[in-house]
């Protein structure tokens, strides 16, 4: 496929404390960063299997989100492949229609997205608030860097908005 | 001796709810209903400018996001005073129905079917009368038997990879499924084509919504679309939505039919007394009489006693709730007063659930698709009347059949029918108004010091208010009463039981270790209190769990 089409989504509901942090590390990137053309970033939210429609447009699938794994608060996680599907079979609870489940059906529609999830273990996602705690708000700035380094392995170019050139390519070069 | 069934979660629904009852002789003797999520977004609200309130509204629900945001939007219209232009209440409207199709649609297909379609029988079907019944039932534009082949090839490959995903925790084999194979075939196909179309129905909302999801068009004032108001944007949405109208008529609605052909004794369990609908889809500036699905409340199931709603008798109790005691409050003087100490389960007589329960006149209120579909029939609205009466001839089932979890599951494929139908002509409308120089769609407006308003909406799982008060130009007072806490909420302080408790009572149980009955219920009202925690947590089984003790 010539320009694949690259998708970096946040999910997570941003009233509750860490549990908006995948959408702040999107917001973050959609602020500081320019991608080119088939790169989307997108701002998932909570809305579960109501995310298919999305999802199933994207040929690579970056996801950003709190992930409980019985790890320390702080801890990243960059869950691949086998990984993914591991944790949806174990999936069988609060949200039973959601994010994992409408990955999984794109099983059915004959068109998964190579899927890459980078995360972070919260501290809080029961407090009612905007705000990030300060130890997951330190995180963000790592997010932000599993994410360009997936984007670097994709070879997918993308400036700093201040002008610099991450990648160090100009986007048209980086056509692959 | 009474048996009590615990289901915690309910699963294949947005957020966690745990419902209990009591089965004695085969039947449901009583039931409890548990919102196990606070909320409590209210108080992020208090101080805040009232132009952040729809935004903020807007992330208190997963799926509603849309919805929350128009409720908001209007209310601090109504607390301004702010009239927006026609092309902008059309806007509305038409993202508004954007989103009852997308809506019901993965409703029934993705959330709901599988309490009545049993996808491991799929397996057993045979493919050449698969393709048959098809052509007899269904408008699709699939079908064959390479087409069937093909599908059960991918439901086995699907089911051999043991990641069911949705599938898991369904109960398979179980007695109450009736459906011939080769339906249950038919309809795991179309669940199929429904998650293709849902793909496109999303779409509508990117053309109008600025962003998608989350939506960030509306305004205080009207909306800001007005570099999408071009020919090419407008055919498009209007291609979207014809495309979608078609799956609905041709596919949904004959699917629903043959499902209920077979279920029709659920035309005799599941319903509630009384219903309430705020209605929603203004067609002119003069609501309540503009509303395309009208506004109404009837009482004890007396449909030619329909009376007109306000919004001045909605109460929320908190007796049973695990909020501090306090007396029925109408949502201009809500509190929400969460209680300090650890929150305790007494179904008994204590306090149960997260959720407040809302009364109308002292009343539990069923809303939603049946609620609305209720009213319009009981006012004669003509683009709904002749749609549930030809329904209700083709199954062969009085009207009050409607008053049940079946009726309930219809009205929501009806209203999506005439919803879809009436779209075309507001794309129209639009068009007509661009034609003739009108591309109006902001009003200014100033923000007072002091203001009330409240935003009244019907959205695709029931009646949403928003009311806000105004202080010093912020935010005093801010509450919301959703449908799903109309539907699901506990009982007050009377002991009158919530719609969705008293929906249970009578509901046989073939199994109580596999209580699928009960899932038919609750699924029928389209549980939606996600609202809050959403982690990817790989360590949940044990939080599943059907107790039969």
């Amino acid at each position: 496929m010539d320009h694949p089409h690259i998708m970096i989504m946040g999910v997570g509901c941003i009233l509750f404390t860490d549990e908006g942090f995948g959408v702040r590390v999107v917001e973050r990137l959609q602020a500081d960063y320019e991608f080119p053309e088939n790169v989307s970033l997108v701002d998932g939210g909570v809305l579960g299997i109501h995310l298919l429609g999305v999802i199933a447009q994207a040929d690579h699938l970056i996801v950003v989100d709190a992930i409980r794994s019985q790890g320390t608060p702080g801890d990243m996680y960059r869950l691949y492949g086998d990984q993914i599907p591991a944790r949806v079979r174990a999936k069988n609870s609060i949200h039973q229609v959601d994010f994992l489940e409408a990955l999984t059906l794109c099983q059915v529609l004959d068109r998964v997205p190579d899927t890459v999830i980078v995360g972070v273990e919260p501290v809080d996602i029961e407090t009612a608030g905007i705000e990030l705690s300060s130890l997951i708000q330190s995180k963000v700035d790592p997010a932000i860097d599993m994410v360009l380094a997936e984007m670097d392995r994709l070879e997918i170019p993308y400036h700093r908005r201040n002008g610099n050139n991450v990648s160090g390519d100009t986007i048209e070069d980086c056509r692959h | 001796m009474a048996q009590r069934i615990t289901i915690d979660p309910i699963t294949r629904i947005e957020g966690h709810l745990r419902i209990e009852v009591e089965v004695e002789g085969g039947k449901v003797k009583n039931a409890w209903s548990s919102g196990q999520m606070f909320r409590g977004i209210e108080m992020i609200l208090k101080g805040r400018d009232p132009r952040d309130a729809p935004l903020f509204t807007q992330r208190s629900c997963g799926v509603c996001t849309y919805t929350h945001y128009l409720s908001s939007v209007r209310a601090v219209e109504d607390a301004v005073g702010v009239k927006i232009p026609p092309n902008a209440r059309i806007i509305r409207n038409l993202l508004h129905g954007a989103q009852f199709q997308h809506d019901h649609i993965v409703h029934f297909y993705h959330l709901h079917a599988l309490d009545w379609v049993d996808v491991v029988s799929a397996l057993k079907a045979d493919p050449a009368a698969t393709a048959k019944l098809s052509d007899n039932v269904s408008n699709a534009p699939w079908g064959g038997v390479n087409y069937f082949k093909d599908v059960q090839q991918r439901l086995q490959t699907f089911v051999d990879s043991g990641q069911l995903g949705p599938f898991t925790n369904a109960y398979w084999g179980h007695p109450a499924y009736v459906l011939p194979p080769e339906a249950n075939l038919m309809a795991a196909a179309h669940y199929i084509e429904a998650l293709r179309l849902q793909a496109k129905a999303a779409r509508m909302h990117a053309i109008f919504g600025a962003k998608n999801p989350h939506l960030q068009s509306l305004v205080v004032g009207g909306v800001t679309s007005v570099k999408d108001l071009t020919p090419d944007r407008l055919a498009e949405f209007l291609s979207l939505v014809k495309e979608t109208h078609s799956f609905v008529k041709n596919v949904y609605i004959p699917d629903l039919l043959a499902v209920a052909s077979f279920y029709k004794d659920w035309g005799g369990i599941g319903g509630c007394t009384n219903f309430l609908a705020w209605g929603d889809l203004p067609l002119g500036d003069k609501e309540p009489d503009s509303l395309f699905l009208p506004r109404g409340v009837i009482m004890r199931r007396n449909l030619a006693g329909m009376k007109m709603a306000e919004q001045e008798k909605v109460t929320e109790h908190v007796a049973r709730a695990w909020y501090e005691d306090g007396g029925p409050k109408h949502p201009y003087k809500g509190e929400t007063k969460p209680l300090q100490e650890n929150p305790q389960y007494r179904p008994g007589a204590g306090k149960y659930s997260w959720l407040k329960a809302p009364r109308y006149d002292g009343e539990p209120c069923e809303v939603g698709p049946l609620a609305r579909v209720l009213v319009a029939y009981g006012a004669g609205k003509k683009e709904v009347k002749p749609l549930v009466d030809d329904t209700l001839e083709k199954l062969g089932v009085p009207v009050q059949a409607l008053f049940s979890t079946l009726g309930r599951t219809a009205a929501r494929g009806l209203e999506t029918v005439a919803i879809g139908e009436a779209m075309e002509g507001w794309v129209m409308e639009l068009v007509d108004n661009l034609k003739n120089g009108d591309s109006s769609t902001y009003t200014s407006w100033e923000m007072p010091d002091t203001g009330m308003g409240l935003g009244l909406n019907d959205v695709a799982r029931g009646a949403l208010g928003h009311w806000i008060e105004i202080e010093n130009k912020k935010i005093k007072n801010y509450q919301y009463v959703v449908p799903s806490t109309w539907n699901l909420g506990p009982r007050d302080e009377k002991g009158r039981l919530g719609p969705v408790e008293e929906a249970l009572i009578g509901t046989p149980i073939a199994d109580p270790k596999r209580p699928l009955e009960v899932l038919r219920t609750v699924h029928s009202f389209d549980p939606c209190i996600a609202c809050g925690v959403h982690v990817i947590d790989p360590d949940s089984n044990e939080v599943y769990k059907v107790r039969a003790t």
